[in-house]
Formats: structure tokens, C-alpha cells, sequence
């Protein structure tokens, strides 16, 4: 087994014929926009943002264990910070990839500090009233279009975007991949399983837990700045939106929490049901999506990739969902 | 092993206070450890072992008094560089991590105490420890799945991946059978022969005496003995702490006291103090 | 001066409010150890609810105040007996998921059937006020607070005189002690996960007569719940009922200096302060 761990495969990346697997979709997945057919550039790009904000969510939720319900203020940050760069002539998505690398980084080792002292329930909910503070207080600034957002002038050959996007996604994989293979990546899970006894064994958790937010921000903000591109105009309700938060966490979930390719697999997995939903019945496909939320929370706690590493086949399954009764 | 700074005694707990709100839960205790001793801390539940170890590993800090090792005071150093310094400790309530293999429960110990491997170096100083320990047999297995007396073992492997100088053990052999009591004990003494300066927290009387070459005895915070097993174990202030006035009175008039002691001094390895 | 009085005073009105949405949401996670992320649309269905018995059998919303908890009551303890119970002692990701995926189910099945227009409960004496010194006070918001201190001191004397308020605090202490005394958790559960829901339902009867009603109205709540209990402390009627009265004067002083459109960023540094101040909550006690 030591070779396979040395070649950085199973241990906590999960399983390496799905990380395989999402390689070689993604590089084919480089040619759509060849086919010159708007729907399916519009729908995969839409897969890959979801992708870079699961596996995002992924590193701080599932990794180390801290559940952020409130991630897409990083994505917002990154919305804004191309929003910025629009209102002041530049109108240059890969300059605006790394402005929201950065924002995203400071604005998750500021405020990382005290939120992270926070565990369990208060963090989760800190999370949220911060996406919602912050999108109130971008409402309020002038400067960055207040209420009516801003409009972002598109560039001429348009699939840059769609490029720009599976760069994000590709990258977000590809640093998944690597933190959980390396040491980082056990300081992270050694965190989530017991904190105490890791600081313990020489991992200080603040430093890795602002870490782990940070990169899970870059993704989600990388992401966000494309996506203003992409769509032309944002305003707060668009680039905080509350569903944002969750849909990433549902995708993580589905394809399987703390494994490297898990959110990716949930992202096309769960694009597709909500594609079908929306063209077979467009007025109640929300509704739908929270049935398909709680049926998956209920059945599959800890997502797809997982059920392989049940003991006990199926009954094992039907045995682990009474688990957590009274 | 490394080397120490001469004169500066090894590990000295000072005028060890810890106050809990109302509580006095540590009171004035001090004494020294010296290298590669094996300290066994006893005394009447509720008497301050597991607040002391907590203490000496740097978990709590305490409200008066120090704690140095090597000359230098671990008061100020954050829990998690504890570690570097060359301390370690295993809990009294073991919770592994679940959902990380043995191994790799084992190598995080190694990746970020005092040596920082590499993940790959990590991983086979983590199975040499295994051997060590007993748990080789299981080392790719989830260690939810481990017994209890295999959990220990892996509490005590993690401990060693820090590559100590000094291990506190907090009652690691509570829930054993008599085979795996002595099992434990013949690791024990092969980690102290290894060098590793052991402080150890046992109920089990039997044990205590078989591996200690110092006691240090608490009673409701406060050092009530120390010393050579034997007379402290047989000292009726112990007894006391333990059973109560009237009891150590009826014995001491049945001359069961004195048998007591010469049974003790039997059971020491030979050699010992 | 007197523009602080009125401040505090309006403060004080809705505060009353925001101590029973509080109160129902602390109950569930401090018994259960749930966030129910739900809360806001149990409270939404509550004003649906009042607002179909004004419009077509002319009930006074104060008076459909006990049907609808009940109603609500009734639902919940079903969704918590046949759905969440499922995941009850699951770790908090999988139960705030759940109770989103339910929020969202309940919130999108009422804008179908009720679409997203706005409607509103008009009573006849709504526009009303009477003035104490320099303040006004409208009727309306007086009598809310006033249902609303009559429902926290109900349920206080409900939880430490009844048998089975005795064994909801029982099984919140050692959910495995009360196990063995006889309790029958699963069905004490949904008791008080009924109860959450029934006491957000009758906020929302409340809610209904301040504000109008769309199906999303329920959401801003969560947050403000959570601050509440946070501040107040957990698990206790007075914590929520301090809590909430404190959070409505801060709320009220926050809209006047700050300006009405930063609601939840006051909310967030009220959290933020008291978490890291005092994280009891005032009236909250310590854990070890």
C-alpha cells in the first residue's frame, strides 16, 4: 500500500480513479466551446463555477471541519473586486482573478482571527450573518454601484470566460489534490477529528484553520470575479445570493465530503438533475431542489464516494442511516 | 536523544496552584524529576493528577507557581509548540482520530512534533512505532475499529511519534485485563529503557509499584508523600488519604500495616530503590 | 431626548416579538441541539395562516393567535417525528442542511400557492395610537407585546410546573438518564420541536400585523433569532425574553444612527461582541 500513498493516491484524497476520472472530463471538456453552441458553454461554465465554490467549501467543511455557511461572501468579494476593476477602465478578467485572490486572502486572515476562535453551531451561523453583513454594506457603498450594481463591459471574444472559469475550476481541483496529499492536508483533518489532541501533536490550529479558509475563499472569489465578467452586471442580491452558500455544501456532500474529486462529481451530478428539473418543470424547480436536499441529506450523509467504503453492503447502508436516530 | 544543559534540574514542577473558580484544585505542589525516573503519581480520586498532568504537558496553565523543564518555564509556550520541547502526554479519555488510519494517526504525530517528516518519512516512522507498540497488524485499519486496549496502545504510539524526552501517561491501563496490564508494563519499562523519562497516573497499586522508582502521592491538591514506593505506599499518611483515619487505626492495631510494607518491598524489581 | 424615548420605546415593542421567535428557536437547540434553519418559515406559515382567517371568517388576528400555534404545533411535531428525527443526533452539518432543504421546500411551496405579491392583515384599529408622555405608542405594537409577555410567561410556567416541561428539561441535561427514568425521547423531541414551531407560528401572527406578508418574511429572522439567543443565553425563557427586548433597543437604535438598510451588519456586531466578550449571553450560564 506504501507505493499508492507515496504516489499520492488514496489516504484522504479519496478515491483516485475519481480524480482520474474528473481529469480526463475536464480536458475534454476544453473543446466546447468549438461547438459554438451557446447552452452548453453557458451550462458547463455554470458547472465549473459550482465546482470551484464546492471544492472551496470543501477544503474548510470538509477537510478541516469547520462548517462555513456563509462562503459566498467570498464569491461576492470576488464579483466586486472585477466590478472594481470595470468601474475604473479595466476591463481584464485575468487581472481580476488575482485582485480577488488577494481580497479574498486578506478579508479571511482579518477576520479569521475571531471567527475561527468559534466552533461548531456559532461558526456556522457567524459565517452566514457575515455573507449578510457584507452584502448589506456593499448595498450601501456608492462607490461600488449601491443597490443597482454595476455593469461590466464583456470583452469581444467571449469563450475567454468560459476558459477563465475552467482555469478556476481545474486549479481548485488540481490545489485540492495536492493539500490532500501532503502534510497540510493531515494537519487540516487532524483539526476536524480532534482538535485539541492535534495541537497536542505540534499542529497549531489557528494558523492552518486561517489557512484552510483562505484558500476555500480564493476559490470561491476566483470563481466570483469570472462570473461578473461572464454575466455582464452584478448587484448584491446576485453576488451574495443566499442559495449560493448552500448549493456549493450540497454538492460537496452528494459527491462526498473531504475527498478531492467528491464536490467536483457532485457539481455535474447535481447541475444535471437541476437542468432536468428546470426543463421539465421550470415553475417549481426550487421546490424540487429542496426535496432533493432533504432526501440527500437523509440517505446520504456523506455522499456518493463514500457508500464504496461501506462495510456491510447494503444492509451496512440501511443499518448506518438509523445511526443517528432516537 | 538529546542533550540537556548541566546543573538545571531536569523537570521541576514548583509551587504548582490551580484555582477552578471555587476550587482549589492544585495547592502548592512541587518537587522534581529526575532524568529517566519513572514517576508514578497516585492518589484518592479527585486528588489533582490528571489537573497536575495537564499542567506539566502545558494543557492548562497554572494559577500560581511554575512548571521548568530544562531550566526553562513551559508556562508561556502555546499548546501546540508544547510538543517541541520535548513533552508529551496520552489522555486519560482516548479519542483517535476516526477516520484516519492507524498509521496515519500515528504519522501525524510525526509530520508536526519535534522531528516534521515529510509524509512519506512520516508514515514509515510511524509503522516502526507500531512494531514498538504491538499494532503493526492493524496499521492500515480505521482506528474507530480498535479495541480498547488497542486504542491505548495507538494513544501511547502517537505519544512516542513526538519523540518525547519526557511521556506522561494518564491512566492508560484503566479497563486492562491482568494479561494486557503486564503487557503495558513491558512497554513501558522498554519506552524508559529507551531513555524517555516516564510520569505516570495509575489507580492500579500493583502497577505503580512494579515500574516506579519515585511516588509522588496527592491528596485534594496538595503533595501529601513522595519518595521510594515502598515507604510511601506502607506511610500511614497515605493510607489515610486513601481509607480514612479509622481504618489505618484498626490496622495498625492488627499489625497489618507492617506486613503490608514487607510485601511491597517484594514486589519491586530488583535493582530498584 | 424625547427622540430616545420613542427609540427605546419602539425598541421595547418589537423586541416583544422578537423574544417569542427566540424563544421557539432556543428551545430546539438547546434541548435538541438543532439550528432549524425552518424557523423563519414556521413563522411565515403562522401569518399566512392568521391573515386566511381575517380575510375569509373575520378572526381578530390577536385572537387566532392559540389556533394558530396549535396548528403549527401539530405540523411540526409531525416534520420533526417522520423527518428530522431521521438525523437528530447527526453532527450539525447534516441537520442545518436539512433544515434548509425543508425552509426551502416550505418557502417555495407557499410562493406557488400564494405567489409573491405582498398582502396584509387590516384590522380595523391598525392605523391607531395613544401617547404615554412624549412617545406614541400604537395600539397594535402594544398589544403585541403584551401576547407576547403572556406567551413567555405561559411557557415558563408550562416548563417548570408540567410533568412533561419537568422532563423536556430532563432530557435536555442527559439525554441517556432520562432514557432509562422512562422518558420517550423521540416523542419528547417532537414536543418540543412542535412547540418551536408553534411559537415561531405565533410570532408570525404578530409579524403579520407590523409588516406585510410575502413568503420570504420568515428568513431575516433566523439571524436575528440566533443573535437573540446568543446575547440573552441559551436555553432559558428569561434569557430569550431579556434577549430579545435588548436586541430590539439595539435593533431600533442601530436603524436611527445607522441608517434601516444595515440591519444585519448591527445584528453581526452584536454577535461578533458578545461572543467574544461574553459568550453566555447575559443571563446565560457557564458552561465548564
Amino acid at each position: 500500500m506504501a507505493w499508492l500513498r507515496n504516489a499520492g493516491l488514496g489516504g484522504i484524497t479519496g478515491s483516485p480513479l475519481a480524480f482520474a476520472l474528473c481529469c480526463a472530463l475536464l480536458v475534454a471538456l476544453l473543446g466546447i466551446p468549438l461547438l459554438h453552441n451557446g447552452y452548453y458553454e453557458n451550462l458547463f461554465r455554470g458547472i465549473f463555477m459550482f465546482s470551484a465554490m464546492a471544492l472551496g467549501w470543501n477544503v474548510i467543511g470538509g477537510y478541516t471541519g469547520y462548517v462555513s455557511f456563509g462562503n459566498v461572501v467570498y464569491f461576492g468579494l470576488g464579483a466586486y473586486a472585477s466590478a472594481f476593476l470595470a468601474e475604473h477602465g479595466v476591463e481584464n478578467v485575468w487581472l481580476a482573478i488575482p485582485l480577488a485572490l488577494l481580497v479574498a486572502a486578506a478579508f479571511a486572515v482579518v477576520l479569521g482571527l475571531p471567527i475561527l476562535r468559534l466552533r461548531g453551531h456559532y461558526f456556522g451561523i457567524a459565517t452566514l450573518g457575515i455573507a449578510l453583513a457584507v452584502e448589506e454594506i456593499v448595498a450601501n457603498l456608492d462607490a461600488l454601484g449601491g443597490g443597482s450594481g454595476v455593469t461590466l463591459r464583456q470583452a469581444e471574444w467571449f469563450p475567454q470566460y468560459y476558459y477563465a472559469m475552467w482555469l478556476v475550476c481545474a486549479a481548485s481541483l488540481l490545489a485540492t489534490w495536492l493539500i490532500a496529499r501532503s502534510k497540510f492536508g493531515y494537519a487540516l483533518v487532524a483539526i476536524r477529528e480532534n482538535e485539541d489532541a492535534a495541537a497536542v501533536l505540534g499542529v497549531n490550529p489557528t494558523r492552518y484553520k486561517i489557512a484552510a479558509w483562505a484558500i476555500s475563499g480564493m476559490m470561491a472569489a476566483a470563481a466570483g470575479a469570472v462570473f461578473a465578467f461572464a454575466n455582464g452586471f452584478i448587484d448584491p442580491p446576485t453576488a451574495f445570493a443566499v442559495d449560493d452558500n448552500v448549493f456549493p455544501i450540497v454538492m460537496a456532500i452528494f459527491g462526498g465530503v473531504g475527498t478531492a474529486a467528491g464536490p467536483l462529481v457532485g457539481a455535474f451530478l447535481l447541475t444535471a438533475v437541476n437542468e432536468t428539473l428546470w426543463s421539465h418543470f421550470p415553475q417549481i424547480h426550487t421546490l424540487f431542489f429542496g426535496a432533493v436536499i432533504v432526501l440527500v441529506v437523509l440517505f446520504l450523509p456523506r455522499g456518493l464516494l463514500y457508500l464504496r467504503n461501506l462495510r456491510g453492503g447494503w444492509r451496512g447502508f440501511v443499518r448506518s442511516l438509523a445511526a443517528y436516530r432516537v | 536523544m538529546r542533550d540537556e544543559s548541566d546543573g538545571a534540574p531536569f523537570l521541576r514542577i514548583q509551587g504548582v496552584g490551580v484555582r477552578f473558580g471555587g476550587l482549589q484544585a492544585l495547592d502548592d505542589v512541587s518537587f522534581d524529576v529526575p532524568r529517566s525516573a519513572v514517576v508514578g503519581l497516585i492518589g484518592p480520586n479527585g486528588s489533582g493528577k490528571t489537573t497536575l498532568m495537564n499542567v506539566i504537558s502545558g494543557v492548562i496553565k497554572p494559577t500560581r507557581g511554575r512548571v521548568e523543564f530544562r531550566g526553562r518555564s513551559i508556562g508561556d509556550v502555546p499548546l501546540h509548540a508544547v510538543c517541541r520541547l520535548g513533552i508529551a502526554r496520552t489522555f486519560q479519555i482516548v479519542k483517535p482520530f476516526a477516520n484516519l488510519t492507524v498509521r496515519e494517526n500515528v504519522a501525524v504525530g510525526s509530520m508536526y512534533g519535534r522531528d516534521r517528516r515529510s509524509t512519506g518519512e512520516a508514515f514509515e516512522r510511524a509503522g516502526e512505532l507500531l512494531e514498538i507498540v504491538g499494532l503493526a497488524r492493524v496499521a492500515e485499519r480505521p482506528a474507530s475499529d480498535l479495541t480498547i486496549p488497542d486504542r491505548k496502545r495507538l494513544e501511547v504510539a502517537k505519544a512516542l511519534a513526538l519523540d518525547p524526552d519526557v511521556l506522561l501517561l494518564d491512566e492508560v491501563m484503566a479497563g486492562l485485563n491482568a494479561t494486557e496490564v503486564d503487557e503495558a508494563l513491558a512497554l513501558l519499562r522498554e519506552i524508559n529503557a529507551r531513555g524517555v523519562t516516564l510520569m505516570v497516573v495509575e489507580h492500579l497499586m500493583k502497577a505503580i509499584m512494579s515500574i516506579s522508582t519515585h511516588v509522588v502521592v496527592l491528596a485534594e491538591g496538595k503533595k501529601i508523600a513522595e519518595g521510594a514506593p515502598t515507604d510511601v505506599v506502607a506511610s500511614p499518611a497515605v493510607i489515610e488519604a486513601y481509607l480514612g483515619t479509622r481504618y489505618v487505626q484498626r490496622r495498625r492495631a492488627l499489625g497489618e500495616i507492617e506486613r503490608e510494607r514487607e510485601e511491597a518491598e517484594a514486589m519491586q524489581p530488583p535493582g530498584a530503590h | 431626548m424625547e427622540l430616545l424615548l420613542q427609540i427605546l420605546v419602539n425598541g421595547l415593542l418589537a423586541g416583544g416579538i422578537l423574544a417569542v421567535v427566540a424563544l421557539g428557536f432556543s428551545l430546539v437547540w438547546g434541548i435538541m441541539n438543532i439550528i432549524n434553519l425552518a424557523h423563519g418559515a414556521f413563522l411565515m406559515l403562522g401569518a399566512y395562516l392568521s391573515y386566511f382567517l381575517f380575510t375569509n371568517w373575520h378572526v381578530d388576528p390577536f385572537l387566532s393567535v392559540p389556533l394558530v400555534f396549535v396548528v403549527l404545533f401539530a405540523f411540526g411535531y409531525l416534520v420533526q417525528r417522520f423527518v428530522i428525527n431521521f438525523v437528530v443526533r447527526a453532527p450539525i452539518l447534516t441537520t442545518f442542511l436539512l433544515t434548509f432543504g425543508l425552509s426551502l421546500l416550505l418557502v417555495n411551496a407557499a410562493l406557488l400557492v400564494f405567489h409573491g405579491d405582498e398582502r396584509a392583515v387590516t384590522p380595523a384599529y391598525i392605523g391607531a395610537n395613544f401617547s404615554l408622555g412624549p412617545v406614541t405608542v400604537p395600539w397594535v405594537k402594544f398589544w403585541t407585546l403584551l401576547v407576547a409577555l403572556a406567551i413567555t410567561g405561559v411557557m415558563q410556567l408550562w416548563l417548570t410546573r408540567s410533568k412533561t416541561g419537568r422532563a423536556i428539561r430532563a432530557t435536555s441535561m442527559d439525554i441517556g438518564a432520562a432514557q432509562l427514568a422512562g422518558v420517550r425521547v423521540a416523542h419528547l423531541y417532537a414536543i418540543v420541536f412542535g412547540l418551536g414551531a408553534g411559537l415561531a407560528g405565533a410570532a408570525g401572527v404578530l409579524v403579520g400585523l407590523t409588516q406585510s406578508l410575502n413568503p420570504s418574511m420568515g428568513d431575516p429572522y433566523i439571524i436575528k433569532a440566533f443573535v437573540v439567543c446568543v446575547l440573552g443565553g441559551l436555553g432559558s425563557v428569561e434569557g430569550a425574553l431579556v434577549g430579545g427586548l435588548v436586541y430590539g433597543i439595539l435593533e431600533a437604535l442601530g436603524s436611527q444612527f445607522i441608517g434601516t438598510g444595515l440591519q444585519d451588519a448591527v445584528a453581526l456586531c452584536v454577535l461578533l461582541v458578545v461572543l467574544i466578550v461574553r459568550p453566555r449571553g447575559i443571563l446565560g450560564k457557564a458552561t465548564a
